[in-house]
């Protein structure tokens, strides 16, 4: 091949290059598009005829589940009233809630009174034998909370020949019974446990985290004793023979989750923690429905998450690689030929992008601009965050590109009569890409890592998916070498694109 | 043809040019000859609308070109700089052909997106100049594929393709070797027989000497002497004149 060949084969590099690109982006978007199928409907024809939804929980004393909201005690707030709500605007219908004493919200269900409980019911086996649990919606944890001058106690260990009050029915109770030697007292009202360790009649109170988040935290009397003990999942609680509801159910639930509306619920009433992460492992494969089963599942039974975490990485990587190529482009037309005031802006934009971090961009666009009205959803900050930043490195390597054309092309191109503009179209582009292109590829690679930033903004890609699987799984050795095959797959045939550009262009140039 | 009328120049504080006026004639050749530095490039990339200059005026073919001492020229500016353009033609000491282009599409890149010819006629013209330089052969192939003395050839038919009023010249063999300078040489040569208006910036004194219809002495920014060949070569008036041809022609 003689080097004036380069220019040529360089497009067919290019033509192969966007055909394998093509392929990738196929995939990603069959298999996003693959995923969920609609069961047959049967209780929901139900619910549809009703026009609305009808939910049991118990309002009394029920914070931060479902209570009264103080300021206008017709209104029923919580985030289980959230949630409920979330669920029917996905099944097109409103939710009521049923009033029901927490005790007897099964019988109640079993009796017909509303489609589905949801009120903090943890999974439990002796549960499982009555009614139909959904996918789980939250992952609680007991917390231990003592008076904030008790030195002695300092987890459940300490808890031997104390008073110790919890709620009826849960789960904590179930543990501090457990124990042995512990006087536990019980309760059927959350707010009267606390207050009776406040007075000294208790000297602990195990509850349920978002119990004691509501409760106890903001009390300046008692403080939490220890991390969180136990662990557990709330999960709706549906008669046994609704499996289409609870199918419906479970990928409303997934939705909810994959689009962070969950996150939002749980982090507008403080109750959002990294636990939340193993959630995930119960929406991709609805069958499991406990983490024990999870763990020992086959491994292959995680690959279809990956490989659509894949196809989001690819999705995400491809389209933003587009818009900082053509941003950088334009930043740097700006820069070069456009003269005051638009120079130095394009100079200040490349100067800030490059002198700060993605993630702070990423956090900003996402989390801050909500802050003045700007609301982005996930996919579209992470587009325009990876974007926007990497048009910045670009708009840098065209530039470079630019300044090592000779300016005797432009000299040529002016003495025959062409404007500046068709002569940095026509003569200097060309060749200035011709130059950057390696440096472009390099990037491409950078950006298909970096892209595993955008986990922060609620955007669930390969890492993210590996990130949930694994804390669900604890299987962070065999799923993270699956996962870093997976990136590997996807770089290794750019890097060796990369590295043939750049002899190519070495061999041009001698 | 070309006037050039108290021209001043400098180069930051140094001044080049302090009130230089000439004139070209339809139909003339003229000949720049002149020590390294003293200004031959400069004044013909001025004449081109390549370089600024402080006073004095520039025409060519009846267009008027002011003192633009700007970077940014207004767009009235920007205009009158090219259709100046338009009547000249500009050849390189460095070719400065088109590397990413083959030479066909050197040639008819400027016919095609700025006079907006057809491509097929600027493809059937751009093959009848390359019949001219006898490389009609290589018009598939690219700039890097062929010898110096092809590229400027090149060179000069990308820049008739446009049909120029006038030529300008720019050292055009100096980077080349004797060999493929005269077949360079014999082409200009040639374009001065059919009456193209020339300007020619060259060291080259025998074909000074038998192809200019007037020589220009340059030094320093400065025209000290001019006339015709054989008496600027036989019997020059200035003494330093006479000094640059003997350093240079002794050279030889
Ligand atoms: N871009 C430039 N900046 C500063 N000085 C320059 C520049 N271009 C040319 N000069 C100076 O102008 C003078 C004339 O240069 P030039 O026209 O190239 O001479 P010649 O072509 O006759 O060798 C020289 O002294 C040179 O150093
Ligand atoms: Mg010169």
């Amino acid at each position: 091949m003689t080097p004036c060949g380069g220019f040529v084969y360089l497009k067919t590099i290019m033509g192969r290059f966007l055909k394998f690109l093509s392929l990738l982006i196929g995939i990603g978007v069959i298999i996003y598009v693959a995923a969920p199928h609609k069961p047959k409907e049967g209780a929901l024809e139900k619910i549809r005829k009703r026009g609305y939804l009808l939910w049991g929980a118990d309002a009394e004393g029920g914070a931060p589940y479902v209570f009264p909201d103080p300021e206008n005690p017709s209104k029923l707030i919580g985030f289980e009233v959230d949630l409920a709500n979330a669920i029917a605007g996905e099944l097109g219908v409103k939710a009521v809630q049923s009033q029901n004493a927490w005790d007897s919200l099964i019988p109640a269900l079993e009796r017909g009174d509303f489609d589905f409980a949801m009120n903090g019911i943890e999974i439990t086996r002796k549960r499982k034998e009555r009614v139909l649990f959904s996918a789980p919606y939250y992952v609680y944890t007991e917390q231990l909370v003592v008076r904030r001058d008790d030195a002695a106690i300092k987890s459940v260990a300490d808890l031997k020949g104390k008073k110790a009050g919890t709620l009826s029915g849960t789960v904590a109770q179930d543990i501090l019974m457990g124990m042995g030697g512990v006087k536990v007292k019980i309760y059927s009202g959350q707010v009267e446990p606390y207050q009776d360790l406040a007075i000294g009649r208790l000297d602990a109170v195990l509850m349920d985290l978002p119990i004691a988040a509501y409760y106890a935290k903001p009390d300046p009397r008692l403080k939490y004793a220890g991390p969180p003990v136990g662990e557990g999942l709330y999960a709706i609680a549906l008669r046994k023979n609704d499996t289409q509801l609870k199918k419906r159910l479970d990928e409303i639930l997934a939705k909810l989750y994959r689009t962070g509306e969950l996150q939002r619920i749980y982090e507008k009433w403080g109750l959002w923690n990294s636990k939340q992460d193993k959630l995930a492992a119960f929406f991709k494969n609805p069958g499991t429905e406990t983490l024990d089963e999870s763990r020992s599942a086959p491994i292959k039974n995680f690959f279809p998450m990956l490989l659509k975490g894949a196809g989001v990485t690819v999705l995400i990587s491809v389209s933003s690689m587009a818009l900082a190529i053509t941003l950088g482009l334009m930043l740097t037309m700006l820069r070069l030929y456009a003269g005051p005031p638009f120079d130095w802006l394009a100079t200040g934009y490349i100067e800030v992008y490059r002198g700060t971090p993605l993630l702070i961009q990423l956090y900003i666009l996402y989390y801050g601009l909500p802050n003045i009205g700007i609301s982005l959803n996930p996919v579209m900050a992470a587009f325009l965050g990876l974007g926007m930043n990497y048009a910045a490195y670009e708009s840098e390597l065209y530039r470079a590109g630019i300044n090592a054309v000779p300016y005797g092309q432009m000299e040529a191109a002016l003495s025959l009569g062409m404007t500046r503009g068709l002569a940095v179209k026509r003569v200097i582009l060309p060749q200035a890409v011709k130059i950057a292109l390696p440096g472009i590829t390099n990037d491409f690679i950078a950006l298909f890592k970096d892209s595993s930033l955008v986990s922060v903004i609620a955007m669930v890609e390969l890492t993210k998916t590996y990130s949930m699987l694994a804390a669900s799984t604890l299987r962070f050795f065999q799923l993270g070498i699956i996962t870093a095959l997976l990136y590997f797959c996807m770089s290794y045939p750019l890097s060796l694109l990369a590295r043939r550009l750049e002899k190519r262009l070495k061999k041009d140039r001698r | 043809m070309i006037t050039v009328r108290g021209l001043h120049k400098s180069y930051g504080v140094a001044p080049l040019f302090e009130g230089l006026s000439f004139q070209v004639e339809r139909g003339e050749a003229v000949v720049l000859i002149g020590p390294s530095g003293s200004g031959k490039s400069t004044i013909l990339r001025c004449i081109n609308g390549l370089e600024t200059f402080d006073r004095g005026e520039i025409t060519v073919a009846g267009i008027e070109l002011h003192s633009i001492n700007t970077k940014r020229p207004s767009r009235e500016d920007a205009e009158r700089i090219r259709k100046v353009r338009l009547k000249l033609g500009m050849v390189f000491q460095q070719f400065n052909l088109f590397p990413h282009m083959t030479v066909l599409q050197n040639v008819t890149e400027a016919p095609v997106r700025v006079l907006g010819m057809g491509r097929t006629d600027a493809e059937a013209e751009a093959r009848g100049f390359l019949r001219q330089i006898n490389l009609e052969g290589k018009a598939d192939s690219y700039p890097a594929q062929l010898s110096g003395g092809e590229q400027q050839r090149v060179a000069i038919a990308r820049a008739l393709a446009m049909r120029p009023e006038a030529m300008l010249f720019d050292e055009p063999t100096s980077s080349l070797d004797p060999e493929m300078a005269g077949e360079v040489l014999s082409v200009i040569r040639r374009l001065v027989a059919e009456g193209m208006t020339t300007m020619i910036a060259t060291h080259e004194m025998g074909f000074a000497r038998e192809a200019a219809g007037r020589v220009i002495v340059f030094d320093k920014g400065a025209i000290i002497e001019t006339g015709p060949p054989s008496q600027i070569f036989t019997s020059p008036k200035v003494p330093r004149t006479r000094e640059f041809l003997n350093r240079v022609l002794g050279r030889f």
